[in-house]
């Protein structure tokens, strides 16, 4: 055992056996006295202005309690960045997209609610539909918000260093264009909340969101209520990926109709409208041209994008930044020109997912470099060693790698899949590639412009010494992060895991601002440090009152005290706490006083022991427009080999090895390093192979369930190595920092590039499925022929 | 999504459940494993007045194998037939295709009435079945008839049965030796697909080492019902197999297909497939031949 008692270990997680019985709760499970059941009324129709919305039939059915239009709502706007609200509630004048929400009804159940919303009467006078990137910018196309012309809904352009003069420098220029699908998280919890407006005038709202802190300031925005009366609590959550990162028109409007009926009101998204609520990763193209030396020098990348982005903004602002600001690292590169554009559509609204942004420009990058080490006649792992940054380098674009473990994660994916031996050496339809990855640890800002700590930790101990308990607001969402919690809280405590409890996802325990862009093992994990910290600190200054003896000569470990200069006698403590505890069979004993003992003086001379925490990073990168989108207090890097078959006959593709290692910094848990690691090859496996949200010719979604919408089963994934490195993040609470996200970044450009080395052929379009892979072959052979 | 309000028979007899369904006419539905039906009525496609459960009638339940027959209940499952030593070492592509079907929680309801009377273009079932010229029995309070599963069905999501029937067998007259078969199903992950192409083949031998005596082939998802191949059975009857001659008959059999362009892939794919998966199929349905 290392010098870490709790942290590091494979701890079982806090949930599991709950999750495991099935006692968790999640929101649907719960049901409060007199709830009620909300239902919305959607539009049917891409691009529509509302003539009329008759509600009176829906009104007069018995069990209606309340329906509710735009009148009701009022017209504030919100989304997720300040800049670019352009949400409302419901519309009033016209819909953006099949689902756009117009109407809703509470009512005593969920048949008789649906069965109001069926009674809704609109009138539309359907207007001129654009659904791709193309039409949409095209001269003279009808306009989807007013005030943004050709659709364009935000657009980057930065250049570091001079690309045009780099590219006079380089021995080989190529580019090449790659686009993916949009994606659905899928997620298996459908989006549920209960808003629950009480006599007093507080409204508590428990969600399945991964952000109780954004969602609280929206609802209070939107509803005109002090932040202060609204309370957002998150049960237990069928995970998230992204799309559960921002506020649902089901939370507003359900929090409207409680408000209305002085009733709980439950809401749930079916399937289809998770699909249609959407925002999940983006629909990306991007034209790249990278140039090189002779000697494989990566000089400059030419980066162009399309973000083909939906109805409405969500995180898009961030997302097109991120689709450029990421690829500097983690390769040297010298210069970057990037122009990023996302475009309005009439479609469902694209927003964040795993890997926020930089997924779709990573894999597209990744698997041009291959092709450039191709050209130049390298290996392309000796490629991008040649090229690899290290701890202390700070990209062109102002960001800077307190850590960077990314020649050990490639050196690791090397010998763990003994690339040296296969590749090159594989049979036709057999196929080994690799590719790298490099991701934040935590935005370095919050969405909306403020000096508040991004998390504040409290821990309070009970009265009798035994336990602490965690306050965060952060949002456990199946990661696993109130498991991390617990185990930085009880090392840093100096007491046993099983001495803590957990509680979280409550925006009265703090300020966290959520999961997202993988930021709460760092961020919450350094305010739980400093709760801890703080209460240790407590419990030993009372101690060292007691005892005579200074604070710096004692410490916390396993649970017992430990005195520099030997134990003293502490007999008139332990006698204290033997007579308050007659009858008591676990009376503390042996040599050693405990902490729960020392607890309980420290509660008995100073009352409740509480200590707090709080976190925020300092000023982070450049000076630059845009420049706060790719900051973070630490950059987590990671690789991967992945070994293909190609069935040459029919396209299809079976992933037969993965092999991947990932840069956490250091590793709480690391069972739950490893977990990410896993989850995030699956995603990235479904999403490289399988995964599209398809189209009819309106704007209609036409797999909006998982029987269409292909998801990896059990049979798909692959086996896999996970490999973890540490490389001691110095800006992380022990060293640690984030494997949530940026594990899933070299996931599918390693497939890509297995893929090529299998067949021959490069597919610059993403899903690989058995069709678009057998069309590839088949080109490839017909144009050998002629 | 919630189920529409319905009233709910559960008959105990095949008699009973022929009268009830007689007696009500379009009005009711049969329900065996309600993979289809349920889902169907969640989406509110259809709304029937009154559902019939099969559950309680055990003579629907169980596979036997008597007189040169092997006989399948209506409500034998997926998973039932995938694990029937009886069909295992008959009609072995029938085990196959109802090993995929699905997943194992869907295989544990769906039916084999069911998978023959929801009549899907891409339906596991019915290829190797046909193949086979499996009859299905259908009863009704006046009488019964016995329909080749050739003749079944009529088109996307249609059959011969009329709303008065009932499915209560499936039975299978097993072929004179030597024969092999094959079931393949091509989708885009290894479980729970609905098939872009699915292709049963029979051969039967005459004599060990063979000429070809009949061959049949049959193709699911490229036409509005699974379709015989005929073209290319006529390629392989009577000639001495070979894998040149398998790749004939893959060909004849693309050109046999009717396929579609849909959301899940073009009919220039789905007519390659089928020449690779017929010749696939028949090459592993020798060996089966060969090795009985
Ligand atoms: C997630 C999922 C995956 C699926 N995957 C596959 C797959 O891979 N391959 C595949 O082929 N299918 C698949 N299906 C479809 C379905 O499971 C099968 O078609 C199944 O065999 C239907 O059988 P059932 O017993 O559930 O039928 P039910 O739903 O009970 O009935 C289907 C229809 O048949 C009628 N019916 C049923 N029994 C009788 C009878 N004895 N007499 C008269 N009419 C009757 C019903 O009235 C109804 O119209 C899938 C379905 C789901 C939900």
């Amino acid at each position: 055992m290392g010098k870490y008692d709790v942290i590091n270990t494979r701890a079982r997680r806090l949930d599991a056996p709950d999750k495991a019985t099935g006692r968790a709760k999640y929101v649907d499970d719960i049901c409060l006295p007199g709830m009620l059941f909300g239902a919305m009324l959607q539009s049917p129709l891409p691009h529509a202005e509302i003539l009329n919305i008759d509600t009176s039939a829906a009104k007069k059915l018995p069990g209606v309690k309340s329906v509710v239009t735009a009148e009701d709502a009022g017209m504030v706007k919100y989304g997720v960045s300040p800049a670019r609200y352009d949400e409302t509630v419901f519309c009033k004048d016209k819909v953006h997209y099949i689902g756009d929400e117009v109407a809703a009804v509470a009512a005593i159940d969920l048949d008789t609610a649906l069965e109001a919303v069926s009674l809704i009467k609109v009138d539309y006078e359907e207007l001129p539909a654009v659904f791709t990137v193309d039409e949409a910018v095209a001269e003279g196309a009808p306009l989807i918000h007013e005030d943004f012309p050709r659709n364009i809904c935000g657009e980057v352009h930065n250049e570091f260093g001079d690309v045009e003069k780099a590219f006079k420098e380089c021995d080989l220029i190529r580019t090449d264009t790659f686009k993916n699908k949009r994606q659905d998280a899928g997620f298996l919890e459908p989006n549920g909340c209960i808003a629950d407006f009480d006599p007093l005038g507080r409204l508590t709202l428990y969600s399945s969101t991964q952000v109780p802190h954004y969602v609280q300031r929206i609802v209070a925005m939107v509803l005109g209520l002090p932040i202060g009366k609204v309370r957002v609590i998150k049960p237990c959550i069928g995970g998230g990926f992204g799309p559960k990162a921002g506020t649902t028109p089901m939370e507003l409007i359900a929090c409207l109709l409680s408000m209305k009926t002085g009733k709980p009101v439950k809401m749930n998204y079916t399937r289809e409208q998770v699909f249609l609520f959407g925002r999940a990763r983006h629909q990306f193209v991007h034209t790249m041209t990278t140039g090189v030396k002779k000697d494989g020098t990566l000089m400059a990348l030419k980066n162009k994008c399309y973000l083909e982005g939906g109805a409405y903004t969500s995180f898009g602002i961030a997302t097109v930044y991120y689709a450029g600001s990421l690829l500097t690292g983690p390769y040297k590169l010298r210069n970057m020109k990037y122009d990023g554009y996302r475009i309005y559509t009439n479609k469902p609204t694209c927003g964040a997912q795993r890997g926020h942004g930089s997924v779709i420009s990573r894999a597209a990058w990744e698997q041009q470099l291959d092709c450039v080490a191709e050209d130049l006649g390298m290996d392309p792992l000796e490629f991008r060693l040649k090229n690899v940054m290290e701890t202390g380098d700070t990209t062109i674009n102002d960001l800077y790698t307190s850590s960077l473990g990314m020649k050990e994660c490639l050196e690791a994916v090397k010998t763990g899949s003994t690339w040296k031996e296969k590749r090159g050496k594989l049979p036709k339809g057999k196929g080994i590639g690799l590719a790298g990855g490099f991701f934040v640890s935590g935005a370095g800002y919050p969405i909306y412009r403020s000096d508040t700590p991004h998390s504040t930790v409290t821990i309070k101990l009970s009265d009798d010494g035994g336990n602490a308990r965690v306050y965060t607001a952060s949002a456990e969402i199946g990661q696993g992060s109130d498991t991390t919690f617990a185990m930085i809280a009880a090392e840093t405590l100096g007491i046993p895991l099983s001495d803590v409890a957990v509680s979280s996802g409550d925006t009265d325990f703090g300020v966290d601002l959520g999961a997202y862009s993988s930021r709460q093992t760092l961020m919450t994990g350094h305010a739980t440090k400093r709760a801890a910290e703080n209460v240790k600190a407590q419990v030993l200054a009372v101690l060292s009152e007691q005892l005579d003896i200074p604070a710096e000569e004692m410490d916390i470990k396993k649970g017992l005290i430990e005195f520099r200069n030997g134990n003293p006698d502490f007999e008139g403590l332990r006698t204290r706490y033997l007579k308050e505890h007659r009858g008591w069979t676990d009376h503390p004993g042996g040599d050693d006083l405990t902490f729960r003992e020392a607890a309980r003086v420290a509660f008995l001379e100073k009352g409740p022991i509480v200590g707090s925490g709080a976190y925020k990073p300092g000023d982070l990168g450049g000076k630059y427009k845009g420049a706060a989108v790719g900051t973070s207090p630490a950059y987590s890097c990671s690789a991967a080999v992945v070994e293909v078959g190609v069935d040459m006959e029919t396209g299809k593709v079976t992933v037969d090895n993965m092999t991947d290692a990932h840069d956490c910094g250091f590793a709480i848990n690391r069972t739950s390093v490893e977990a990410q690691l896993q989850g995030s090859l699956s995603m990235g496996l479904g999403e490289t192979l399988f995964e599209e949200v398809k189209f009819d010719n309106k704007g209609g979604i036409l797999n909006a369930d998982f029987g269409e919408y292909k998801i990896p089963t059990a049979l798909d994934m692959a086996p896999v190595d996970t490999i973890i490195v540490e490389s001691d993040e110095p800006n992380g609470p022990y060293g640690a920092k984030e494997v949530g996200e940026g594990a899933i970044l070299p996931t599918i450009p390693a497939i890509l590039n297995a893929v090529y080395d299998a067949i021959g052929v490069r597919i610059w379009e993403l899903p690989l499925t058995p069709e678009r892979v057998y069309m590839a072959i088949k080109k490839k052979k017909e144009e050998q022929k002629d | 999504m919630l189920l529409p309000k319905f009233e709910y028979h559960e008959p105990k007899t095949v008699q009973e459940a022929c009268r009830i369904v007689g007696e009500l006419g379009e009005k009711a539905k049969v329900l065996s494993g309600g993979t289809d039906l349920l889902v169907n009525m969640k989406k509110k496609l259809i709304q029937p007045e009154h559902v019939v459960s099969l559950s309680k009638i055990e003579d629907l339940k169980g596979i036997f194998r008597e007189n040169g027959q092997v006989k399948i209940g209506a409500c034998a499952t997926a998973g039932e037939i995938a694990g029937s030593e009886v069909i295992k070492d008959t009609l072995a592509d029938v085990a196959e295709a109802a090993s995929v079907l699905g997943s194992p929680l869907i295989r544990n309801l769906a039916t084999i009435a069911g998978n023959m009377t929801s009549a899907r273009p891409a339906a596991d079932l019915p290829p190797s079945l046909m193949a086979y010229g499996a009859k299905a029995k259908l009863v009704k309070a006046s009488g019964e008839r016995s329909v080749d599963l050739n003749d079944f069905f009529t088109g996307v999501g249609k059959t011969v049965m009329t709303p008065d029937e009932i499915l209560t067998e499936i039975a299978v007259e097993i072929p004179q030796e030597p024969y092999g078969d094959h079931y393949i199903k091509l989708g885009v992950r290894q479980a729970l697909e609905i098939s872009l192409v699915n292709v049963a083949a029979l051969i039967l031998l005459d004599g060990p080492e063979g000429p070809i005596k009949e061959a049949r082939i049959v193709l699911g998802s490229v036409a509005p019902t699974p379709i015989r191949a005929l073209s290319a059975e006529t390629v392989l009857a009577g000639q001495v197999p070979s894998d040149v001659l398998f790749e004939r008959a893959g060909e004849a059999a693309a050109n046999d297909s009717k396929p579609i362009d849909d959301f899940r892939g073009s009919a220039e794919y789905r007519r390659d497939m089928v020449g690779v998966l017929t010749k696939r199929a028949l090459k592993t349905a020798l060996d089966r031949a060969t090795s009985r």
